[in-house]
């Protein structure tokens, strides 16, 4: 008989969920092992180097860093805050979104009490609607206990405003489709439409977007350095270019042994996949679903994508004013538009400006990014990386060139220091971050759907990540957490946290 | 819609999507003894009652009550009285 080796819990994907959760399980005691079919762990944490300076891929700015905000809670936690350092999108043009054809930009200072009354300023007529529109987003937030670590309830129940589109709240709040389209900005950052999004998942997004929104020091490296040094004290052991290959034994519902795809049988107690869902139903032996189970996980359809465009401006000094600044530009204030696949006009562009310092030299770095969708990249959708055919990359020269051109006209100073180094589009997301179609956000979370989170019907197998909760690195996070409840149990949950938040 | 159709329809979810077999879907059927499913079904049956019947469940208290198959044609004969209003 062949001995195998025991762990109490494996991690799939180590991206920031499969990272909070492994270490979230090591420092509860328990014997975990991480796996990352990638080269690396980080996930969209990763940061990408071209002439030596480091560009983000799918973490860029978030919210959440503000006293007891849910962020800040769940890195102290980690233990990781000190590692961790916030720079504010703060000051003058810091913060900006652009409709172009209503040729209207908003500044949008720090925190909902700043932000008010600037609004109420552009819109005098509009004041009761934007004290509505922020009472609601405030008490959703307040009801929604996932978003407090200090409650360590399980998720509450859900609310009426999870089954009432962002859309149908803004037509009830006001008739002004500019001041809708500045509710709706932030709809790039969870990657649905306005129309299918819930008020409260919108809400729970939104709220830490206006109350600090932040870029990180050092970007996604930052948190994979921070989460690698915690890992050694906790013996978490990760391999990467390593998946499951499939379940080996399952008895009473539970999978007892897992082949590895390096050839190893390992045994565990329980396994968590943090990737997509499904990816997810790839891997585990389908006919232990229920078929209702199975359709329910294959209808889920994709959110919003990017093709984003990585570049610096040259001749920098290091005291030039370079951000960090994000502007949004819409060229249209209707967000459900912009976010249709089958619109054809110009598209949204974030673009965002900050300083960045490597190796000594200190570089003025671009990204911009623009919304995209599967359609747009469906004739080159079996190619893969190196081996795209020409088409392709006039397609990407075509958006280099047009996010060029926009980007110049609005910074007319950068006209001939601006260079684009590099370009990603979603399939180049789909292959980097083994993503089933390279969206930013993993599924679609639209109103009314139910998401593949916590235990699944095979029960020693849980679920957690982007595509559980909420969709970006904080609702990523929040699964996590979540999923550490179920499998610690309350009580113990309860006191680690009370104890970590103490510190 | 008349309440044969909705236990013809609601039946046919548990035959398809649960692979249950016709003659065990008997109106005093208890869901999670008689039918066998789990706690962890209920969200998959939710799903595929909404889909099949057009109407928005939330998993409320009014789902949590619900025992049987009669139960279940009862919440459906409600849900699309409210959403007739
Ligand atoms: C272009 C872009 C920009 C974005 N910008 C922001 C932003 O500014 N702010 C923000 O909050 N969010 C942003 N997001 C979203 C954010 O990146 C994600 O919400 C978050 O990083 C998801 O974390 P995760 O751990 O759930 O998944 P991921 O980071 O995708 O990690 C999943 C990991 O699992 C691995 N994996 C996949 N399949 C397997 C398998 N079978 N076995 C083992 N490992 C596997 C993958 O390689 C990956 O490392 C952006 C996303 C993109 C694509």
């Amino acid at each position: 008989m062949h001995s195998i080796k025991h762990y109490d819990h494996i991690v799939v994907g180590g991206g920031i969920s499969g990272l909070s959760l492994s270490l979230l399980l090591g420092m509860t005691g328990n014997k975990v092992l991480l796996l990352e079919k990638g080269k690396n762990i980080g996930g969209a944490l990763f940061r990408f180097r071209r002439n030596g300076i480091p560009f983000d891929t799918g973490f860029h700015f978030t919210g959440g860093f503000y006293k007891n905000g849910i962020l800040n809670d769940m890195l102290t936690v980690l233990g990781i805050h000190d590692r961790i350092h916030p720079l504010v999108f703060s000051g003058p043009g810091a913060s900006r979104f652009v409709f172009e054809s209503e040729q209207e930009a908003f500044d949008i200072p720090v925190g909902i009490d700043n932000l008010i009354p600037v609004l109420k300023k552009r819109f005098p007529r509009e004041h009761a609607a934007i004290d509505r529109y922020f009472d609601l987003i405030r008490r959703v937030c307040a009801n929604t206990t996932a978003m407090n670590l200090r409650k360590t309830m399980m998720l509450a129940d859900t609310m009426d405003e999870d089954f009432v589109s962002l859309q149908e709240v803004l037509d009830q709040l006001t008739g002004n489709e500019l001041l809708k389209g500045f509710c709706c900005g932030y709809c790039m950052c969870y990657g649905v439409k306005p129309s299918e999004i819930s008020f409260a998942n919108h809400a729970r997004v939104a709220v830490g977007l206006y109350e600090t929104l932040a870029r990180v020091k050092d970007g996604g490296d930052a948190f994979i350095q921070a989460f690698q040094e915690r890992f050694k004290a906790y013996d978490i052991e990760i391999r990467c270019n390593t998946s499951i290959e499939h379940c080996i034994e399952i008895r009473d519902q539970q999978v007892r042994t897992f082949l590895l795809s390096d050839g190893e049988e390992v045994a565990a107690k329980f396994c968590i996949f943090t990737i997509h869902p499904q990816e997810v139903l790839k891997i585990l032996p389908r006919e232990h679903f229920s078929k209702a189970f199975r359709d329910r996980v294959d209808a889920f359809e994709p959110s919003l994508g990017f093709f984003s465009a990585h570049g610096v401006v040259e001749d920098c000094k290091p005291d030039d004013d370079f951000g960090p600044s994000i502007v949004s530009l819409y060229p249209l204030p209707n967000l459900n538009t912009l976010l249709s696949p089958e619109y054809d006009g110009p598209q949204a562009l974030v673009m965002l400006r900050n300083k960045e310092s490597a190796d000594g030299k200190v570089y003025n770095v671009v990204t911009a990014f623009e919304p995209s969708f599967r359609e747009h990249v469906a004739p080159w959708r079996d190619s893969s990386v190196g081996k795209r055919p020409k088409g392709y990359r006039d397609y990407k020269e075509r958006r280099m060139n047009l996010i060029h051109q926009r980007f110049t006209e609005y910074y007319p100073e950068y006209k001939n220091s601006f260079k684009i180094i590099d370009a990603a589009s979603m399939l180049t997301f789909r292959d980097y971050l083994h993503s089933p179609e390279g969206c930013a956000y993993g599924i679609k979370q639209k109103i009314g759907q139910f998401n593949l989170f916590g235990k699944l019907p095979l029960s020693n197998i849980y679920v957690a990540g982007q595509s559980a909760v909420m969709p970006g690195i904080v609702g990523a996070m929040i699964s996590s957490f979540i999923v550490t409840r179920s499998l610690v149990g309350k009580e113990k949950y309860g006191q680690f946290i009370e104890e970590r938040l103490a510190h | 819609m008349a309440e044969q159709d909705i236990v013809n329809l609601v039946n046919g979810v548990f035959m398809e999507s649960f692979e249950i077999p016709g003659e065990k879907l008997v109106p005093e059927a208890k869901i999670f003894t008689d039918l066998g499913l789990d706690s962890l079904d209920i969200v998959d049956l939710v799903v595929a009652l909404q889909k099949k019947f057009g109407v928005t469940m939330r998993d409320d208290e009014r789902v949590r009550a619900i025992r049987t198959l009669e139960d279940i044609y009862n919440f459906i004969q409600i849900l699309k009285q409210e959403n007739r209003k």
